[in-house]
């Protein structure tokens, strides 16, 4: 098997990252920027675990992290879409620049 | 080029084109289903890097959970702006939108500031996917067979607070996502009241009466 070094894996985490920055920033559309979210997420999991596998003293570190950023990435994603569907039934809209104020 | 040279550009392309689908497509459900792709791209590189557990529960979690519930999201929130609009081009909705070129611009400063990171730093010539025998010595444990026994052993050892911490983070989520979209009682019977107290109410979607009366028609009929 080849040796496939970690950098190659780091950039390509870094683009991932790069793509759901660019998502959470532009899309006005509420999933959309949790969408984005989970992409960067996944960006910085991937590099978690490109560095486990690298630094192999820090493998188990590296992965457990990794399962609990997907933990809360679980959370994240449940609350996010509670609270985007309680705007969708009480705001009629869930683009995000029409979103003004806490209340109501 | 070898096999896993190969398996690696594969799933490079699939999870970068994924992840520009999901950024640029304007019809969310498309990217809804990309973002599936990107992630079960991700699992692939998971499994290219000997954890096996993390890119099963990424297919669990990610894939089977997440996305369940993004799709029940849109499904649900059936607001009228939510198609997007599929006749822009690609150059119009990257300048269109919120914040002009911005977000553009900061996400390729990142990406850039990273790789001019990552280019300065002397990097030690470790193994990727070599010298099984270099492994963490966990790996080799005749008990703990593969990353699953590891990952475990480890969660209930050296990370058993903060896996308490997480679990009682999951049993908040769900509480709060369950207070969260509950209807209160009384809520649709008020709706119906403000209906038949104004009857023009119905042809203006702003009032907050007709929107309560009709999202509940719909969600939970």
């Amino acid at each position: 098997m080849a040796v496939i070094p970690v950098q190659a894996f780091l950039i390509v985490a870094a683009a991932l990252f790069a793509l759901g920055l660019f998502g959470a920033l532009r899309r006005t559309n509420a999933i959309m920027v949790l969408m984005g979210i989970e992409l960067m997420l996944n960006a910085v999991n991937l590099n978690l675990v490109a560095f486990a596998r690298y630094l192999q003293g820090a493998l188990v570190g590296g992965q457990v992290f990794a399962v609990f950023v997907i933990t809360v990435a679980a959370a994240e994603a449940a609350i996010g879409l509670a609270i985007v569907l309680l705007l969708a039934r009480r705001r009629r809209t869930i683009e995000v620049p029409e979103i003004h104020d806490l209340k109501g | 080029m070898s096999g896993a040279w190969l398996a690696f550009a594969a799933l490079t392309g699939m999870v970068l084109y994924s992840g520009y689908k999901v950024v640029t497509s304007p019809l969310i459900t498309h990217a809804a289903l990309y973002l599936a792709t990107a992630l079960v791209g991700v699992a692939g590189f998971f499994l290219m890097l000997e954890s096996e557990f993390l890119a099963v529960v990424q297919v669990l979690v990610y894939v089977g959970a997440v996305m369940t519930v993004i799709i029940f999201a849109i499904m649900l929130s059936d607001v009228p702006a939510l198609q997007g609009d599929p006749q822009a081009t690609l150059v119009s909705r990257l300048l269109s939108r919120r914040f002009g070129s911005v977000p553009a611009l900061v996400s390729a400063g990142v990406l850039a500031l990273v790789l001019i990171g990552y280019g300065s730093v002397r990097w030690a010539a470790a193994p990727l996917g070599g010298a099984p025998e270099a492994v963490h010595p966990l790996l080799h444990d005749t008990t703990a067979q593969g990353s699953t026994g590891v990952i475990g052993r480890a969660l209930f050892t050296t990370y058993l607070v903060p896996f308490e911490v997480a679990s009682l983070l999951l049993l908040a989520a769900m509480v709060g996502a369950i207070v969260l979209t509950r209807r209160e009682r009384g809520a649709a019977e008020k709706a119906a009241a403000g209906k038949a107290g104004a009857g023009a109410a119905a042809a203006a979607p702003a009032v907050e009466g007709a929107a309560e009366e009709r999202g509940g028609a719909q969600f939970w009929p």
